[in-house]
């Protein structure tokens, strides 16, 4: 060999050498050094984890009747997988033996809400011979599995719907709210309580997911048994105070109400000619007068739960929401405010004797009309009901004796404004104006304040103008329709019947206990049947009626019992002794558009010993005696187990 | 050694002396190829648990026929060595002129696979005629430069250029770039040492540059092959989902990853999610040294750098030892042929190089590949048992 070939032998090792170099140094460099880190994508690249939802819990009447349970349903499945045309052919086969139509199982398929590792769900509640005829031709459905998955069930549905609450997808929330719930173990198509009872008791609910974490191969195709399971545990249950056979009974009557408002004449606005009542829903509420806890909660209108079920169809939703609809998801005893008219009159009779306004025997002269401050206040239909004191004035239902009240609490509060708002404070002492506590969450209501106008009025009118003085006023007009439950007085029916269940459980005693109204009873762990949580009752606050309750109690009571009692009519024949309030009140015109009246009524059983308090509202019923109280009648019938009196399609009435 | 041969005495070849010829056999360069192929058998079988799952294969499918080809690699090997390598050196335009309708019938009537027309099939078994011919074109060229050694005019460079130009043009017909490459380098290899001037190295050179810009320019150089070059220039992927990234960027992802996981130890044979889920594509073939990489970590890939470095130094050492040209041009275009499928295979397998569909020696499952490289090492033992005779 030449040494010129010798050298260049040389120079091809030296080549050889350096080849090898770089290798180990990017080798080193790969594995030991800086770019360790692309490993470790390698784990999440390689393994998913597979979440699906335990079964929820279930939500029980008091009686332990189930109200909504999760049950077995069948569904088909199509692999993720397929090819578009292996899969477009698939769902067009399932579309006819499924009857249902191909974009409707191409929608579910492609759906967002279903998680894209798993076989996407396309149908629910496959009937028998559908299953058999995908199972015996498997061959022909590529990728298609018939699967047994649990769903939400109502045994009673189409009752306590409200109460109940509907479940939603997880991802129909927003981004953010997203994130939170996703730190809390859910991912997008999970469902979660979007209301009512789901939603309050959600956490006990929902029990703890099942999560596999299996090996995926490239495609997303799992390989082999799962690496780690963990199975998670079933949600716990829930056993409600509801009682479903008094819900029942308070949905069908307050339906019964409705319809038979619609024949009657709406006497508010009799100048107009012959106008009949348009009711637009209506609500019933039933509480323990002793703990707060509610029996029944009846909202109208309502919906069937089921139509949730698999996410509600855009057309079912639209239903729902449509105007004419008048609202069927809204809970009207939690969320729904009213003004309560003369139904509210309980508050100024503890006030005036509390504030020594008006001793409770005294007379006032019943006219049928007073002027106060120069301005005439009028009776209902004008009634003229001679000399009335405390209990009369509340039996028949007196605007002139509350017109009085008012006018002098206001007189008062020229001279002492603690002292002068007098009703204000107690209908805050009875709960008014601020949230229940009820765990399903409620809406304040407004109980109007010389400071609250001025806020008002300081948000909408420059300071100092003509408009601002006249809007930051409290006038004697405000406080007297703040006596009679009209003007801006606004409450809820939860907020109605425990101002009457505190009075109500004051009985002996003139003390009286507020107590947050609840649902929930005790929640039971399903697999060990021990008790998770008892519901222990929890009081807000104490009221001392003082001596003037006997007469108070005595005026409710000769509503239903007294001859000339508002409500004496609708209770003839029952020998239940009910105390209540009758409430008419009037809804401002808005244009040409008329408003019929609120009808109320507001009562506790039996009024010598009290243990319900009953509130039954009806929007544009009429006067509280002709719908509202038949309602409260059947209400209690069934909870005495008495036969129910059907509500009288034909009355005139009075407040 | 050699005075020791020298006191007993130097005698020309004869049957006699068969046995001493076999006494100067290179032990590491004979073991080195054989252990490498072993850890190849086992990490095909590593490699392949996804891919004959997924095609319903048996799981030693690829073991058994790597296995099979490997027991031919060594017989193939052994008749090399028996063989004397200057009868081959002397019949170079037979082996030359064999080589060619292998190649130009592959074109014909070989079959698809993965964008190259290379193979045979030969009843349930294939034949890349590409992989012997790098070897012939390697002898051929070598016994043209030792018969003009000391002579190579730009006239005999230009013919021995042409010899390696029909194999190359044969192969690139058949869409394999990356052997085109391979037996490119080995021939520059051997020309260089067989004394190519400087200022011919600097015209090839430029003729190279300017036909690969040509071929870029016109448009021959396909898609997918401009894709894997890129990919290799632009390797940030982690923006891209896996459906956005081209397949080239995945697998290279995917290989890096792997690689990259294994860290010191790796993860344990048969452990790494990536090699036993089939996260890299062609992993039994040309991605093996991923699950080298991912299931014994760099303790195991340095190991088998290792090896092939040592297979590298003895094919050079018997290119110095060689007792004439044609054996030291021989050593030289074997050890190119060895040193850039090993440089190419590992380097694209860490994003060192473009993605080609070169075979890593002895590693890769394969039968033409193997039989082909063992050979190639017959045939330089050969040279080195007979530096003396």
């Amino acid at each position: 060999m030449s040494d010129n070939s010798r050298v260049r032998v040389s120079i091809v090792g030296v080549v050889i050498v350096a080849l090898f170099a770089s290798l180990f140094a990017r080798l080193w460099f790969l594995q030991m050094g800086p770019e360790q880190k692309l490993g470790k994508a390698v784990s999440t690249l390689a393994t998913r984890v597979i979440q699906t939802e335990s079964p929820r819990g279930e939500i029980l009447d008091r009686n332990g009747k189930v109200l909504a349970q999760d049950v077995a349903a069948w569904a088909v499945t199509v692999d993720r997988n397929l090819k578009k045309a292996t899969r477009d052919r698939v769902l067009g086969q399932l579309a006819e033996v499924l009857k249902v139509p191909e974009r409707t199982l191409l929608a579910n398929y492609q759906s967002v809400r279903q998680s894209p590792l798993p076989p996407a769900v396309v149908d629910l509640n496959v009937p028998l011979d559908a299953q058999l005829a995908i199972r015996e031709h498997s061959e022909d459905y590529p990728g298609v599995n018939v699967a047994e998955l649990t769903i939400r069930s109502y045994p009673n549905d189409g009752f306590a719907s409200q109460l109940l609450g509907y479940l939603g997808e997880v991802d129909s929330v927003s981004k953010p709210q997203l994130k939170q719930l996703e730190a809390k173990g859910y991912q997008p198509g999970d469902l979660i309580g979007r209301d009512g009872v789901e939603s309050a008791y959600e956490s006990v609910l929902r029990g703890k997911p099942r999560r596999e974490t299996v090996q995926v191969d490239p495609t997303g195709r799992q390989v082999g048994p799962p690496i780690s399971v963990d199975p998670g545990t079933v949600g716990d249950n829930v056993k409600l105070t509801i009682d479903i056979n008094v819900q029942k009974v308070a949905e069908n009557s307050l339906k019964e109400g409705i319809t038979a408002a619609r024949g009657l004449q709406d006497e508010a606005h009799r100048d107009k000619g012959f106008l009949t009542l348009k009711p637009t829903g209506g609500a019933v509420v039933v509480l323990d007068v002793h703990d707060g806890s509610v029996l029944a909660m009846a909202s109208n209108p309502t919906y069937n739960l089921s139509e949730w079920v698999g996410g509600i169809s855009a057309n079912n939703f639209a239903l729902l929401s449509a105007p004419g609809a008048h609202n069927p998801l809204l809970n009207r005893v939690t969320d729904g405010q009213y003004a309560p008219g003369s139904a509210f009159k309980l508050v100024p009779s503890v006030a005036l004797s509390k504030y020594n306004v008006l001793p409770a025997s005294q007379f006032v002269d019943d006219n049928g009309s007073v002027k106060l401050e120069g301005s005439v206040f009028k009776n209902d239909n004008g009634t003229v009901n001679g000399p009335v004191d405390l209990q009369k004035a509340l039996t028949v239902s007196s605007d002139v004796y509350f017109y009085n009240a008012g006018n002098d609490f206001w007189k008062i509060w020229k001279i002492d404004p603690n002292q002068g708002l007098g009703i204000q404070a107690v209908a805050g002492d009875l709960g008014f104006g601020r949230s229940t506590g009820i765990e399903l969450g409620d809406v304040s209501g407004r109980i109007p304040t010389p400071a609250w106008k001025l806020a008002v009025a300081n948000a909408n009118y420059k300071k100092g103008s003509p408009d601002w003085n006249d809007h930051s006023t409290w006038y004697p007009a405000d406080n007297i329709f703040a006596a009679v439950g009209q003007g801006d007085d606004f409450v809820t029916p939860l907020q109605l019947a425990n101002a009457y269940a505190t009075f109500a459980n004051a009985n002996g005693t003139h003390i009286g206990t507020l107590w947050t109204p609840h649902v929930q009873a005790v929640v039971t762990d399903p697999t060990t049947k021990k008790t998770v949580e008892q519901y222990a009752p929890k009081a807000r606050g104490t009221i001392d009626f003082g001596p003037a309750y006997d007469s108070i109690a005595a005026g409710l009571r000769g509503v239903v019992a007294d001859p000339q009692g508002t409500a004496n009519a609708a209770f003839a024949g029952l020998l239940v002794p009910v105390a209540g309030k009758t409430g008419t009140a009037e809804i401002a015109s808005q244009g040409n558009t008329n408003f019929g009246s609120t009808s109320l009524f507001a009562s506790y059983f039996p009024a010598d010993n009290p243990r319900y308090a009953v509130v039954a509202l009806v929007e544009q019923g009429g006067h509280g005696a002709q719908i509202a109280a038949p309602i409260v009648r059947q209400v209690i019938e069934s909870i005495d187990q008495l036969p129910l009196t059907p509500i009288p399609t034909h009355s005139t009435g009075r407040d | 050694m050699a005075s020791i041969t020298a006191a007993t005495g130097r005698r020309r070849t004869s049957a006699a002396t068969d046995t001493s010829l076999f006494a100067h056999i290179d032990l590491a360069l004979l073991t080195l190829p054989i252990a490498i192929s072993i850890l190849g058998l086992l990490m095909i079988y590593d490699a392949s648990g996804h891919e004959t799952a997924v095609g319903g294969l048996p799981r030693l499918y690829y073991v058994e026929r790597q296995g099979i080809a490997i027991v031919l690699g060594l017989v193939a090997m052994g008749v090399m060595m028996v063989i004397d390598y200057r009868r081959i050196r002397d019949a170079w335009p037979l082996v030359y002129l064999a080589v060619l309708p292998l190649l130009a019938g592959v074109v014909l009537i070989g079959r698809n696979h993965n964008g190259a027309q290379a193979w045979f099939q030969i009843g349930p078994l294939q034949f890349q005629p590409s992989e012997v011919a790098k070897v012939a074109l390697v002898i051929a060229i070598a016994g043209y430069c030792h018969q003009h050694r000391g002579d190579l005019d730009a006239w005999r460079v230009a013919v021995a250029i042409g010899l390696a130009g029909v194999v190359m043009a044969i192969v690139y017909a058949q869409h394999d770039l990356g052997t085109m490459l391979v037996i490119m380098v080995c021939a520059a290899a051997v020309l260089v040492i067989a004394g190519l001037k400087p200022v011919h190295i600097v015209v090839l050179l430029l003729l190279a540059a300017s036909l690969v810009g040509a071929a870029v320019v016109t448009g021959k150089v396909q898609a997918y092959q401009l894709d894997r070059l890129t990919s290799f220039t632009d390797q940030s992927t982690s923006h891209l989902s896996a459906q956005q990234q081209s397949p080239t960027q995945f697998n290279l992802g995917a290989s890096k990853a792997a690689i990259a996981s294994g860290g010191l130890e790796g993860a344990g044979f048969g452990q790494g999610l990536q090699t036993k889920n089939g996260f890299v594509p062609e992993q039994h073939t040309d991605f093996i040294f991923t699950a080298v990489g991912e299931d014994l970590g760099f303790v195991g890939g340095a190991a088998l750098l290792l090896l092939y470095a040592l297979l590298a130094w003895r094919l050079w050492r018997i290119a110095l030892l060689s007792s004439d040209f044609f054996g030291t041009l021989v050593a030289i275009g074997v050890l190119a042929m060895f040193a850039i499928q090993i440089f190419e295979n590992v380097g694209m397998t860490m994003g060192l190089m473009p993605i080609t569909g070169i075979p890593l020696p002895f590693m890769s499952y394969g039968g033409s590949a193997v039989i082909a490289s063992f050979i190639a090492i017959g045939l330089v033992l050969s040279i080195h048992m007979r530096r003396f005779a």
